[in-house]
């Protein structure tokens, strides 16, 4: 029994991570319609670069959010500005080949500045755990989840109760008309990309601290995201939290009454089964080719 | 419909992991300038293709380095056989597909006169076939499963003291020799799915079950975990006495992490591999948390094995002060065998007779002397190795041992 609530605790805190990144994800794919592969590849430049500041200053990873998150606005701002905007108006699977491009460049980037070795965060309390009864819950994957958490409420907050936010959302539900009321679309949509890779620059923070990494890490990241927005419902931010959480459980279930063998194959898994049963995921949020229809 | 193509692509981007920088025709030649040695005349040309990048990166460096060491040495020494030698390093990116590329360009394209084995029995299976078939002699640094040996290859050596399923050998036998109150009554065997470790850890189990020590948790990981939480509380779940890991590097790091969060120690661990990369071991799980840990290690900076000083001073000139890796060491290493065998032989066109005449010596180098049998497996035995405050030690054989004590995980406690 304690095994059973040990697993499903551990699934659940991983899950919030989970829930975090591929926030940023959904958000693109909703508003935009474009499908970011580099996703995981921003996720692995943020933890690189907490990396760094560690290294340089010993200032906390998790703190170092404040560096990371505005950083990598910027750097999603660019990336959009530089490359993505050329692409708007081209079919989605012009963006899938335009940023698979860029993960695979980013990734030798990466290899060339910070090596291609597995790097590590280790603040104080990287193994660590609090323990309640025979219970024990790691101090990283608390704080790590907490933190995921706090960030992803800000952001459903802005997205709900600020004129942009507002903006962004009708711009994901419904173009044409957040054009008649007066909302530039196209500029929304610089914002929107650069909001979903700044929470990757939370959420690598975070991972630096959870997992080794290496700049080739972040194939393994990207599946499991794209498993979770599948699992979720593509372009919905609460299906993505669900979605996350589910396969965080998902994962630590089969790792621990299965074999490890096939956790990894879980998120594959969960697409096939999605994409059989219920193609517009758990929260599925209706495509705008659908509305269009 | 858009979700299909979005799985198409993930799992693309899973299965071509990396391979995109294998490094094509612009292998990083040395920077050797023959006219800057005594050695002249055309340079014998040696390929290899390393994992420099992806999984196996940390060892594919250290081995890389390994043969830079040698390259420069015999260079400044004035040469192999009069003649510069030229190491070609390609990368695999830790491709199984990739490496078959790179070793049948480096014959057919590049027309090496020598091949030097990679990094790992994952990817020394495949390119052992293709040095075989074009009857190139192949000495591997690494590649110590036994499957390696029982396909009947005549060209292939392997440069360490045992295969893979013999490195734990000393190590079971300790665990077997100690006082019945001592002696741990269960054991876990938690393995990454390679083809080097699992012979290890099947090595050890194979000593320790009929000798009563029961096994109470045995699962294979594939290569691409990262997330250990769940394997380390089902260990910690199964509570055995002695934890036995196969693992590479950065797996035996993640899950050494894993099991400090869920706060199991066992009284004895034993892991492969990760625990002989000195530094880049401890800094990853932090030096406190080092304590105890056995492991199996082909070479140790102490050797008093001839050459071994030299190579200490070759690495420091390159590389700066720190301890290489062992699998610097056993590149080194592998690049010596091959060396005695061609100044044997007195050529490098007749590739059978560096063979014949590896079948037929011992070789000094500075893992110590090397001898193989008539498949290629060596027949010597591995040091076993512990981290004792924060520093590795060689605990067995008693000859080799820099330290009398052996102390178990949880200390003092």
């Amino acid at each position: 029994m304690t095994e059973l609530v040990q697993t499903i605790i551990l699934g659940l805190l991983i899950g919030g991570v989970y829930a975090l990144l591929a926030s940023g994800l959904t958000l693109i794919f909703g508003v935009m319609n474009i499908i970011n592969v580099a996703h995981g590849a921003f996720l692995i430049l943020a933890a690189f670069v907490t990396y760094s500041l560690w290294q340089a200053t010993g200032i906390d990873p998790l703190l170092s959010i404040v560096v990371t998150t505005p950083a990598m606005f910027v750097f999603g701002w660019l990336v959009y500005r530089g490359g993505v905007r050329r692409i708007r108006g081209a079919p989605v699977a012009a963006s899938v080949l335009l940023t698979f491009a860029l993960a695979l460049v980013l990734e030798g980037v990466m290899g060339l500045v910070w090596g291609n070795t597995s790097h590590a965060v280790r603040p104080g309390y990287f193994n660590e755990s609090f323990e309640i009864g025979s219970i024990f819950l790691p101090q990283a994957q608390v704080y790590g989840c907490l933190l995921a958490i706090g960030v992803l409420i800000a952001l459903w907050v802005f997205l709900t109760h600020s004129w942009l936010g507002r903006a962004i959302r009708a711009s994901a539900v419904n173009p044409p008309g957040a054009e008649l009321v007066g909302v530039k679309v196209s500029g929304v949509a610089a914002m929107t990309f650069a909001i979903g890779v700044a929470t990757v620059g939370a959420g690598g923070s975070i991972v630096s601290v959870l997992y080794p990494f290496l700049p080739g890490s972040h194939y393994l990241w990207i599946s499991r995201l794209l498993g979770i927005i599948v699992l979720g419902g593509m372009g919905s931010l609460s299906g993505a939290a669900i979605g996350a959480l589910m396969l965080g459980v998902a994962e630590a279930m089969t790792s621990t009454y299965i074999s490890p063998a096939w956790a990894t194959a879980v998120p594959y898994v969960v697409i096939f089964v999605v994409l059989l049963l219920r193609p517009q995921g758990l929260m599925g949020a209706r495509l705008r080719e659908d509305v269009a229809t | 419909m858009l979700v299909p193509g979005l799985v198409a692509i993930a799992l693309l981007a899973t299965g071509c992991g990396g391979s995109d920088d294998d490094g094509g025709a612009t292998a990083a030649s040395s920077g050797t300038t023959p006219g800057a040695t005594a050695a002249s005349g055309d340079p014998i040309r040696i390929g290899t293709s390393l994992p420099l990048t992806g999984e196996f990166s940390e060892p594919g460096k250290a081995a890389e380095q390994g043969y830079r060491v040698w390259e420069k040495m015999v260079n400044d020494a004035g040469g192999l056989l009069g003649r510069p030698v030229e190491i070609i390093v390609r990368d695999d990116a830790s491709d199984q597909n990739t490496i078959v590329a790179d070793y049948n360009a480096l014959i057919s394209r590049e027309k090496v006169d020598l091949l030097l084995g990679t990094f790992s029995s994952l990817l020394n299976i495949p390119a052992s076939t293709v040095a075989e078939r074009n009857r190139m002699l192949y000495v591997e640094p690494a590649g110590g499963a036994p499957e390696i040996f029982d396909r009947g290859y005549k060209l292939l050596f392997f440069a360490q003291q045992a295969t893979a399923d013999h490195q734990g050998d000393l190590f079971a036998d300790y665990i077997l020799s100690l006082p019945e109150s001592e002696r741990p009554k269960t054991a876990a065997y938690p393995t990454l799915d390679d083809p080097f470790a699992i012979p290890v850890l099947e090595g050890i189990r194979a000593k320790l079950e009929p000798a009563g020590i029961e096994t109470v948790y045995a699962e294979t990981y594939p290569v691409d975990t990262s997330n250990f939480d769940a394997i380390a509380n089902a260990v910690k779940s199964a509570d055995p006495d002695l934890l036995v890991h196969g693992a590479t590097f950065a797996d035996g790091v993640g899950f050494i992490r894993a099991l400090d969060k869920v706060g199991f120690d066992p009284d004895y661990f034993f892991e492969t591999s990760a625990p002989s990369f000195a530094d880049q071991f401890s800094k990853g799980i932090g030096v406190e948390n080092t304590e105890g840990i056995f492991y199996a290690v082909s070479w140790t900076e102490e050797a008093n094995t001839p050459g071994n000083q030299e190579f200490l001073a070759g690495y420091e000139e390159m590389y700066g002060a720190g301890v290489p890796a062992e699998d610097a060491a056993d590149a080194f290493a592998a690049a010596t065998v091959v060396q005695r065998a061609v100044e044997a032989v007195g050529g490098v066109d007749d590739q059978q007779a560096l063979a014949d005449w590896l079948h037929a010596n011992e070789v000094e180098t500075i893992l110590g002397p090397l001898s193989w049998d008539e498949t290629g497996a060596p027949e010597g035995e591995f040091l076993i190795g512990q981290w004792q405050d924060g520093k590795s030690e060689i605990v067995l054989p008693e000859a080799a041992a820099t330290t009398d004590a052996i102390v178990q995980r949880k200390g003092d406690e």
